[in-house]
């Protein structure tokens, strides 16, 4: 065994790792920047409070599919009719915003999805009540259904607390995918237990 | 023992499988280095300055060695670099399971959570790395011609 040839290998291949990362348009900075969170301003996460939306998860696990197609269509426009007569929300976040637990129960009463970044295993031994289960880390199949979202909806992604990060990183991608209202729920599904917030089991 | 691992079928077998793996496993990261940067980050082990370092050159190293290894150049050099490697991800994965991080591995693009699984197929694939480098393998070579 040559040490040289090893040491000529690995400095080739550092050379044209540099490279093709700095001619490469998807390529990452030298230096990893620290994603740092953004909260919300308390009043833009107020929608309009003539239009809440109680019990929708109850009803909508209660519905079949293609009804609740129609019925996400129906309170999707509802919603942006609502959001619409107050300008703050209407504008676009440049980028997604984190909420904690008392504005995102405020979010979840007003019938806001809520999406769950973790993996299918945790989903199945609890979640809150009528999010929907998108891996982060998972399938690219899971992601199917947000082709039937409407780009202006206000979607909130959360994971099991404060340490994790895949509701930032599943944020992230909802906002590059063009979705312009994403809030990220700091606390997940930690702080949703203590408060004793509606929660399912399964693949409800 | 030293008979099988010295088989030279047996050693081309393992040369080419580990190339295999170790091409696709660079490739992969290659195309996504974002994913690959998380992944790092993900262990919880280095400062966050030197992780895109990594994420930048590791793959570079997986795949040229694993082309090279397929080629039959530098056998013995290449299945060095690559157990080192391979010697390194298991004790990442060892410390992770300890201190109990449910993560991805970021072996083989989305979706291969670690665990004791992973350990097995890594100690495996360094035994045929630690048997490439003792006893090399020119089967098919570019190099040498038989």
């Amino acid at each position: 065994m040559d040490k040289k040839k090893i040491l000529y290998i690995i400095f080739f291949s550092i050379i044209i790792g540099f490279t093709y990362n700095y001619l490469n348009p998807n390529g990452i900075p030298l230096i990893r920047e620290e994603r740092k969170l953004d909260f919300a301003e308390d009043d833009t996460v107020n929608l309009d409070s003539s239009f809440t939306f109680q019990n929708i998860p109850d009803t909508l696990s209660n519905k079949n599919e293609l009804s609740e197609k129609d019925y996400n269509k129906e309170k999707d426009s509802l919603i942006n009719q609502s959001t619409k007569s107050k300008s703050f929300t209407t504008e676009p976040f440049t980028k997604p915003l984190a909420i904690k637990i008392d504005k995102a129960y405020q979010l979840y009463k007003q019938g806001v999805k809520f999406i769950d970044a973790r993996m299918p295993e945790e989903y199945a031994e609890g979640h809150i009540k009528g999010a929907i289960n998108i891996p982060f880390d998972g399938d690219e199949s899971y992601r199917n259904i947000l082709k039937s979202f409407n780009k202006d909806e206000i979607l909130v992604t959360y994971c099991s607390g404060t340490e994790c990060d895949l509701s930032i990183l599943l944020g992230d991608e909802l906002f590059e995918k063009g979705f312009k209202r994403v809030y990220i729920f700091f606390g997940g599904w930690n702080d949703w237990v203590e408060r004793n917030y509606p929660i399912s089991k399964g693949n409800e | 023992m030293k008979k099988i691992f010295s088989n030279e079928y047996f050693l081309f077998i393992a040369r080419i499988v580990i190339a295999f793996v170790f091409i696709y496993a660079g490739a992969e990261k290659i195309s996504d280095p974002k994913s690959f940067s998380q992944a790092i980050y993900n262990y919880r082990l280095f400062p966050s300055e030197i992780i895109n370092l990594f994420a930048i050159t590791i793959p570079w190293l997986e795949l040229i060695s694993g082309i090279l290894l397929l080629f039959g150049i530098c056998v013995k050099e290449n299945s060095a670099i690559i157990g080192t490697l391979l010697l390194l991800f298991i004790v990442l994965i060892v410390i992770s399971l300890i201190r109990g991080l449910d993560i991805n591995c970021g072996c083989f693009g989305k979706a291969s959570p670690i665990g004791w699984k992973k350990i097995g197929e890594n100690l495996l694939m360094l035994i045929l790395c630690l048997a490439l480098v003792a006893f090399g393998s020119n089967k098919f070579s570019l190099t040498t011609r038989k």
